[in-house]
């Protein structure tokens, strides 16, 4: 079962999550102005949301990782050593 | 207790990263009961390059005497961090590789009006190397850390963890709107706006008043102190890691999609503005083929495409 983790600190409220999901999984509170994850039942990992988030508030687990291929591989090589 | 021996070097840079050491503040003393600072240039009167434990490096290989650095650098240290912006991307150094070597030396010394005398030094300044270059293109790296400077807390962390034997904590997805606090929401503005102009609502996204903000595209490496003090953030801690990794995304083009989002602005205009404003909105990664070598990088092109406009504007 994915699971999807809201960084409520670094979530800005630009709703930008509720507009792109294609399985409508968030839902938005606004007295918090906060995205909520309220089916996350229907999400199927695209990962369009995590992606369009300007803050990267948005984060995955437990879902199956497709690898894209057209990677930047001399910047992959390196990315465990960005500190 | 023994204590660890470090070198830190300084190649082409503004000497903010040194500066961010200092900025420890008493922190530093933690940091000085487990290391031994050999070589600093802002320090120390260690002219060599004595054996050490660790290498912090800053700055980007611009002239033959940083390549001749990096490489001493290399030498005497068992593990190099390339420190901040510049030596992890190039930097604002990198804006030079727009230009030729010989045009840079003309702007510089032979065409100077500010200057007495028009002619370029032949000693004791160290000739340009062919291009602007991040440390890793002269020798290898083991860890980045970038920021313009990276904040105190970052550095802090990073060297307490290598100290103690520990892995540094990665680097995070997050960008500089992470903590930010303002509110990002959408609106009818249908314009883009100069930084110059009025005065943005201290409390609502840059993006949602029209302003270009590199916010979103932008590590956080900084606690985001400017867009916190009124000022859109200028990227200069570099591209996010989706950007880095992926070659179809980009700094104008992330910015453009939400940015579009969020206002009236057509993507395609906030695209071309980024374009036209490509040396202030690239500046500190330009020089790294991560950003400059992507196929949809065309800066010569998009600067060329500013001049003639501007020269077609000021003829009539």
């Amino acid at each position: 079962m994915v699971e999807i983790n809201v960084h409520e600190e670094a979530c800005r409220g630009c709703k930008m999550c509720v507009d792109i999901c294609p399985t409508k999984v968030f839902a938005f509170d606004e007295e918090k102005r906060l995205c909520v994850v309220e089916h996350r039942d229907d999400c199927i990992a695209c990962l369009s949301c995590a992606y369009l988030c300007p803050s990267g508030a948005l984060r995955h687990e437990d879902y199956h990782i497709v690898k894209n291929f057209y990677r930047d591989l001399a910047f992959c090589a390196k990315m465990e050593k960005f500190i | 207790m023994s204590t660890i021996p470090i070198n830190l070097e300084w190649l082409s840079d503004c000497s903010g990263c040194h500066v961010a050491i200092v900025d420890l503040h008493e922190k530093i003393l933690a940091v000085l009961e487990s290391v031994t600072i050999q070589r600093c240039p802002v320090l120390t009167d260690v002219k060599d390059y004595p054996k050490a434990k660790l290498g912090l490096v800053s700055g980007a290989i611009r002239t033959e005497h940083d390549r001749h650095a990096a490489i001493e650098m290399r030498k005497s240290c068992d593990l190099i961090i390339a420190w901040g912006s510049c030596a992890v991307y190039g930097g604002i150094a990198g804006a030079g590789n727009v230009h030729s070597r010989q045009e840079i030396i003309d702007a510089v010394y032979t065409g100077n009006k500010t200057t007495g005398t028009h002619t370029p030094p032949t000693r004791e300044v160290s000739a340009l190397e062919p291009s602007v270059s991040p440390l890793d293109s002269v020798i290898d790296v083991d860890l980045y850390l970038p920021g313009c400077a990276p904040h105190p807390a970052f550095v802090f962390d990073a060297l307490l963890a290598l100290l103690e034997g520990r892995s540094p904590r990665t680097a995070t997805g997050e960008s500089v709107c992470a903590r930010c606090r303002r509110k990002m929401e959408k609106s009818d503005v249908d314009r883009i706006r100069k930084n110059s102009e009025g005065v943005p609502d201290p409390d609502r996204c840059f993006l949602s008043q029209g302003y270009l903000c590199m916010g979103s595209v932008t590590l956080d490496r900084c606690m985001s102190p400017c867009p916190l003090n009124g000022i859109p953030c200028s990227g200069c801690a570099g591209a996010t890691m989706q950007v880095l990794t992926e070659p179809n995304r980009d700094i104008r083009t992330e910015i453009a999609e939400r940015m579009s989002r969020l206002t009236e602005i057509p993507r395609e205009a906030i695209v071309r503005e980024i374009e036209r404003t490509a040396k202030t909105h690239y500046s500190y990664t330009m020089a790294t083929p991560m950003i400059g070598e992507k196929p949809t990088f065309l800066i010569q092109k998009w600067t060329d495409e500013e001049r003639d406009d501007y020269e077609q504007d000021h003829n009539h």
